[in-house]
């Protein structure tokens, strides 16, 4: 009787199990190996501004000069730690989306400022 | 997903790293290499402090490894009571953990990140030696903190392809060590049923 008969006849439920656990290792690395491979196109790296980011966040990933963040917070002051763009919205009752474009305009502006890239 | 999760570090900071290394090591399913990614993240936009994030981390990881080692032991009289074939089976476990052990709970720290919570359970159950299983634990989780805290914080302009990427590779790497295992088990069964010369 050959191995794979055997097992199957006697061990049925781990062969199975063998079975259930190397699809899902398989499926596991094919995931991590193509989201690794979509992130390697550098047109497609930039995050888009969200409400839980904070300004410092902000800054930090869109490697901003301070002065163009604080253009897009407005009249407000570059605020404490740890207060998002969703806080800083609502403690002034505008919509966040509102808030989220104003930076955004600001990111463009700023990136357009810089040299074109060759 | 990443949002709530990422306005839940931003507010409760410290408290939630420490509460969500801790209870990872118990198997309780929280999110906590999503949480880890996020803190260093943050730190390095300055919005929370790297070298704090990370102590945290630790220090609830290790007291998690502690407690689910603890669990295990108290456990452990259950399994004195076990006869026949599973006392067998718990003898060949304590034996190789005695042997592997060690290697064991570091890798399962932070390679085969998934399973270091049964790990914990087991090596206490097993009756491991404590000191061997602390010093383990500690270096371990101290690759774990590194490596996640210090990904978001390198990364903190990709954090959600990061923590895509890492949780997917986690994932694989664990269900490789249960594919072996059981495969290997599984080769011996039939190997031993084999008839001499066929």
């Amino acid at each position: 009787m050959g191995r794979l008969a055997h097992l199957w006849q006697h061990h049925r439920r781990a062969t199975l199990a063998f079975a259930l656990v190397a699809a899902l290792t398989l499926a596991f690395a094919i995931r991590s190996a193509m989201f690794a491979l979509h992130w390697s196109d550098p047109a497609r790296r930039d995050q888009l501004v969200e409400p839980w980011m904070t300004p410092r966040f902000v800054a930090h990933s869109w490697k901003l000069p301070p002065a163009t963040m604080q253009a897009a917070l407005g009249d407000f002051a570059m605020p404490d730690r740890r207060r998002t763009l969703n806080d800083i919205a609502s403690d002034r009752g505008v919509p966040v989306a509102d808030l989220i474009a104003a930076i955004e305009a600001e990111i463009a502006l700023y990136r357009s400022t810089l040299a074109p890239r060759p | 997903m990443t949002d709530a999760l990422a306005d839940l570090v931003v507010h409760y900071g410290l408290w939630l790293i420490l509460a969500a290394t801790f209870l990872s090591c118990l198997a309780v399913p929280v999110p906590t290499s999503l949480i880890m990614l996020s803190a260093g993240a943050f730190s390095a936009g300055d919005d929370l402090n790297l070298y704090a994030c990370a102590a945290v981390a630790l220090i609830g990881a290790v007291l998690g490894d502690q407690a689910g080692f603890g669990l295990g032991r108290r456990w452990a009289n259950l399994l004195d009571r076990a006869h026949g074939k599973t006392a067998q089976t718990i003898a060949r476990a304590r034996e190789f953990t005695a042997r592997h052990g060690g290697p064991g709970v570091f890798l399962s720290r932070w390679l085969f990140s998934p399973l270091g919570p049964y790990v914990n359970y087991i090596a206490g159950g097993t009756g491991m030696a404590w000191a061997q299983f602390s010093l383990f634990s500690l270096l371990g989780e101290t690759v774990w903190v590194t490596l996640y805290v210090g990904a978001g914080f390198a990364f903190a302009d990709q954090l959600e392809t990061v923590a895509t990427v890492l949780g997917n590779a986690s994932g694989a790497a664990a269900g490789l060590v249960i594919t072996v295992l059981l495969g290997r088990w599984l080769w011996r069964q039939s190997a031993a049923h084999r008839t001499p010369g066929a």
